[in-house]
């Protein structure tokens, strides 16, 4: 077990700079996954932290250790590769054992050791099978066995279940899970499937560009976006695009007043947002009511026309021309089937709380770690 | 069943009977195709062929019959020792390009030398230069460092006609060796020469293998090179062969040692196919 510092670490290809300044302290036992699109400079972060790429700039710490210049072989660090990367000639028992031959190990220990990994991967009595006779889903388990045979210090996941089907990746995410639990091992995950991220880390980075835009748990990440990147990258959203007229009210039940388009609407307060500044502010397709008969009163109701109604099982997707600006509302089945009859106009209510206004003008709010 | 269900019955049957299938046309442009492609094998195989069994008819020539089995005898007899020499100095060869290549194919592959291709190019030119220019520029080059036409002089000069050889498939190995492999080794804990012996050698066997067979071929039968280099005391099979035809012409007891040598090529190439299939050849332009 172990803590990870990245003390702004970059990393610079030429005049390319795929890592700017990234900083992270990751706790004893915790999973922390990079999250974001392909080429925000993910997997060049996890491959610093395992030596296989070296910084430009920055240093990176175990327990205090600074192992920036360390080869990968002296960091005692597990990576699990996006493809299983099973020695191909060699046998199950043998690339589990890998690890710790090369480390001399005695060779009692080392069966012993295999035999306690297969155990632990549900895989016993798959030791003398060649990885060519396994499944996809199997070779990862045998992958995962293998970096947990030396008892790493910090666990390293590339986007190990991106190869896998659905089904597959689904379950053994889970499995990733339980192990690192069990084991508690300190632990980074990369990934660019949100419900991924969602589903097994304790805390989540998101990053674009090469940079950091917000650290937090799931519900910081989904309810309290810092940056539009996040909010656009994170789950379905909508925004409107405007400026603060105003604040309205004190303490918890200020709100903050926005013009957008010739459209008045309130917000969340955020007291680092002074008036006159260009905010975009985003509501989720889900917090947002389809008012049918002049319902409920909200603290924001909009009106456009019904462009199109997508069903997607238990809730459906209205997507709804808002003065030629395309608007999602997620609702249920029942309402659904309203819609799909009615067609024409629609009135559409969300609460002020709901509407998450982020300062475009100023810089990316980070959250401390 | 009824009497006048009878008549449906056979209507059915009568509008449901298969027809005969229409004979097939005898020649059809694929059949024809066909049959020019095998004549094509066939013809290529007997023009390669052969030349063979001419020479293997010659070896048995002047004696006749059983008694030609003879020639052989005493080409292995005679010859016994220029067969020897021709297996040393190809067997030094071999382990000294793959000793060459080796880190040679890994640096080329792994590292981000510049000017590569040209590089590469380069590597290749002793394939393109003929066995008399190399032999030349080696006398011209190193004569007056070296006693060149020494038993160490013609592996080297071996050696440098045939590393190209040994390098391509070696090269074409390591391109089509994902470098995976090598993190998963490092961040296992293995060194740099751990993780090239347990997982980099092993995982290019079939570029191994390819080079040792084409380097094995052409230095086993080489004696052009080895007529510029070799040491007075020392003359490999081929040169052997060489200088007979030149002195006596084609007589049965050197026709014999040719097909020894002709056969020893067979055998390899043979063994090969039979111990490592044919996708070990995969990257290996000259077969």
């Amino acid at each position: 077990m172990a803590t990870v510092q990245l003390d702004a670490i970059t990393k610079r290809y030429g005049t390319t700079t795929a890592v700017d300044d990234v900083s992270l302290d990751i706790a004893d036992g915790e999973l922390v996954t990079l999250l974001g699109p392909s080429g925000c400079g993910k997997t060049t972060t996890l491959r610093m932290v395992a030596g296989l790429v070296e910084p430009t700039a920055g240093r990176i710490h175990f327990d205090q250790q600074d192992v920036t210049y360390l080869p990968p072989r002296a960091r005692n660090i597990g990576f699990v590769f996006q493809t299983p990367a099973l020695f191909p000639h060699l046998s199950v028992a043998d690339n589990i054992g890998f690890g710790l031959s090369v480390k001399h190990e005695r060779k009692d220990a080392i069966h012993a050791r295999v035999e306690e990994m297969l155990a632990l991967v549900g895989l016993a009595g798959y030791g003398a099978r060649l990885p060519a006779q396994l499944s996809g889903g199997q070779q990862q388990r045998v992958a995962l066995a293998r970096v947990l045979a030396t008892d790493p210090r910090v666990l390293l996941f590339d986007e190990p279940l991106s190869a896998l089907d659905r089904n597959l990746r689904d379950q053994l995410k889970y499995g990733i899970l339980d192990l690192q639990r069990r084991t508690r091992k300190t632990a980074i995950y990369v990934t660019h499937d949100q419900s991924e991220a969602f589903a097994i880390s304790d805390r989540i980075v998101v990053m674009n560009a090469g940079r950091v835009e917000q650290i937090g748990t799931q519900t910081d990440i989904y309810l309290h976006p810092r940056t539009p990147f996040v909010a656009e990258f994170i789950g379905a959203t909508n925004g409107f695009r405007g400026t603060v007229t105003g604040r309205h009210g004190e303490g918890d039940a200020a709100r903050l007043l926005v013009t957008s388009d010739g459209l008045e609407l309130r917000c969340r307060n955020d007291p680092s947002i002074a008036v006159g500044a260009s905010v975009v502010a985003y509501v989720r397709p889900e917090d947002v009511q389809v008012l049918i008969d002049g319902e409920a009163a909200f603290d924001n109701v909009i009106e456009g026309a019904i462009d199109r109604v997508i069903f997607e099982g238990p809730t459906a997707q209205v997507r709804v021309d808002i003065g030629g600006r395309e608007f999602r509302a997620d609702v249920s089945g029942g309402e659904r089937i309203t819609l799909g009859e009615s067609k024409g106009r629609i009135r559409l209510g969300f609460d002020d709380m709901t509407l998450v206004p982020i300062d475009e003008s100023g810089p990316a709010t980070i959250d401390a770690v | 069943m009824s009497e006048a269900s009878v008549p449906v019955h056979a209507d059915v049957a009568a509008r449901t009977k298969p027809r005969p299938a229409p004979r097939p046309r005898r020649f059809t442009p694929r059949r024809v195709t066909a049959i020019l492609s095998h004549a094509y094998i066939w013809f290529c195989l007997a023009v390669f062929v052969l030349p063979f069994f001419a020479l293997l008819a010659q070896s048995l020539g002047s004696r006749g019959g059983s008694a030609g089995i003879a020639n052989f005898g005493d080409a292995l007899g005679s010859f016994g020792d220029n067969l020897f020499w021709s297996f040393k100095i190809t067997g030094a060869v071999l382990v000294l390009d793959l000793v060459v290549c080796l880190p040679a194919a890994y640096a080329i592959v792994r590292y981000p030398v510049p000017g590569k291709r040209l590089l590469f190019s380069l590597l290749q030119l002793p394939l393109y230069v003929p066995g008399a220019v190399i032999g030349l520029s080696l006398l011209f080059t190193y004569t007056f460092a070296y006693r060149i036409e020494s038993t160490l002089g013609l592996i080297l000069a071996l050696a440098v006609g045939s590393f190209p050889l040994m390098l391509t498939p070696l090269v074409v190995a390591m391109k089509d060796l994902p470098i995976v492999f090598e993190e998963a080794a490092v961040c296992l804990g293995a060194t740099g020469w751990q993780t090239y012996r347990k997982i980099v050698f092993p995982l290019i066997g079939p570029g191994v293998s390819a080079g040792l067979l084409l380097c094995f071929i052409i230095v086993f039968n080489e004696y052009l090179v080895t007529l510029f280099v070799h040491p007075p005391s020392l003359e490999t099979a081929p040169l052997r062969v060489f200088n007979l035809v030149r002195t006596n012409g084609l007589a049965p007891t050197t026709a014999a040692l040719a097909v020894v040598m002709q056969g020893i090529s067979f055998i390899a190439v043979l063994a090969f196919f039979r111990i490592f299939g044919t996708r070990h050849l995969k990257g290996t332009y000259i077969l």
